[in-house]
């Protein structure tokens, strides 16, 4: 595949990755299957460039004190295993599948964001002793309100054993798979959404770090399609990132969503007529 | 180090206060750091190239290889003063995937050293040595 084609593609999809809430993976892996490279392989890419991603992004965030180390930490547990699982099942898998896989994940994402965007945080009232145990609280300044907002975790048991298969699926498609642990934090553990999608940043890196490792091993990742993929997916994020802040209109950011879908619609398809 | 910082004020009985260990600083700044090399190592392989060979794509591969045979040949490279395009997209390859390494790595360091955490340091020792189980599949 040419250079200068990588390169597009890879903006392409950091900035449709950013707009959508949904990371660059989820674009570019369709695009990359449709001008003829193998899935696998556009897996393989995909994830190390999630790394550079979620990386970038988390260091602000992290300095910003609203992420929380320690149920980032107390997750990773769980998704870096799920990962390293999800990425040996893709090596044995057949090609179909896993384009149905990502089709299904494309809608299952959007499905999620979109119960998201209509639903407010309401604090934990009542912890479990798990959760109390595993210290999973903190507080951060909303500089949107100019509030310090102090929060609780709860039902650790039950998002730990659900993150292993977030991170499973991050493995398997070689995705950031965000979305899936951003609804995991909020509807499972009542974290607040700012803290879910920052400290969901942190934990994507580390997974991503762990299916990369498989891949690698089996001789998947190609450098020289690597680096304009990392190169142009970052910039691409980048720019993303600096529109979206910008924007008032949820409108714009639910159009990008709604490309996804039809990215998911048409993965399945493909995984149906055989590629 | 967990530090503790001296109050001065009117007060005679100024009290000693711990000065909170800025973590979310130096794991941000080792993820930007990480990320920044990373992508600088990357641009400036490709940007050599292309000025060597006025080409910009790389074809060759990387099999048989662990994540840790891999850094560690791309730093006897190094060494050998072998110095060229695809090593510096290596490099950059090998700085990004290590970056979330550091980063678990510094974490346990904080959990063990400055907050004296059993729990988070058992945890997070726990993340470190499946990430370097991975290091040596193959």
């Amino acid at each position: 595949m040419p250079f200068a084609l990588l390169v597009f593609i890879s903006v392409v999809a950091g900035f449709v990755g950013a707009m959508s809430g949904m990371g660059g993976g989820v674009v570019l892996i369709p695009a990359l299957t449709f001008f003829g490279m193998d899935i696998k392989h556009a897996i393989a890419i995909s994830i190390v460039s999630v790394i550079a991603t979620s990386s970038g992004s988390a260091s602000a965030y992290v300095r910003d004190r609203i992420t929380n180390l320690k149920v980032g930490m107390f997750l990773e547990m769980f998704t870096i295993v799920g990962a390293l699982a999800g990425a040996a099942i893709t090596l044995a898998s057949a090609q179909r599948p896993l384009f149905f896989a990502f089709g299904m994940m494309l809608l299952g994402s959007w499905g999620a964001l979109f119960a998201e965007g209509n639903r407010a945080w309401e604090p934990v009232t009542h912890q479990d002793a798990f959760s109390h145990w595993l210290e999973l609280e903190g507080s951060y300044c909303d500089q949107a309100v100019q509030q310090t907002i102090h929060y609780r975790g709860a039902r650790a048991y039950l998002g730990g054993p659900l993150m292993f298969g977030a991170g499973l699926i991050a493995g398997l498609l070689g995705i950031g798979a965000g979305a899936l642990k951003v609804l995991i934090h909020d509807l499972v553990m009542g974290l607040p959404p700012k803290v879910s999608t920052t400290t969901s940043n942190l934990i994507i890196g580390v997974t991503a770090l762990a299916g990369t490792s498989v891949y690698l091993a089996a001789g998947l990742i190609d450098p020289g399609l690597a680096a304009p993929v990392i190169l142009g997916i970052v910039v691409g994020a980048f720019i993303g990132t600096r529109v979206l802040v910008r924007l008032t209109n949820q409108a714009v950011r639910r159009f990008f969503q709604v490309i996804l879908v039809g990215l998911g619609i048409e993965m399945i398809v493909r995984g149906i007529r055989g590629v | 180090m967990a530090q503790r910082a001296r109050t001065h004020g009117s007060d005679p009985a100024a009290t000693e206060t711990p000065a909170r260990f800025d973590m979310e600083g130096v794991v941000g700044y080792i993820l930007f750091g990480g990320v920044l090399v990373s992508m600088a190592l990357v641009a400036a392989g490709v940007t050599w190239r292309w000025i060597a060979t006025g080409h910009v794509a790389f074809d060759y591969s990387i099999t048989g290889m662990n994540l840790l045979e891999f850094v560690l040949t791309d730093i006897r490279q190094v060494a050998d003063h072998a110095l060229r395009p695809r090593l510096l997209v290596n490099l950059g390859i090998a700085v990004l995937m290590l970056t979330p390494y550091a980063r678990v790595l510094a974490s346990l360091l904080y959990f063990a050293v400055v907050e004296r955490n059993g729990k988070f340091t058992l945890f997070t020792g726990f993340v470190l040595s499946v990430l370097t189980y991975s290091l040596f599949l193959r």
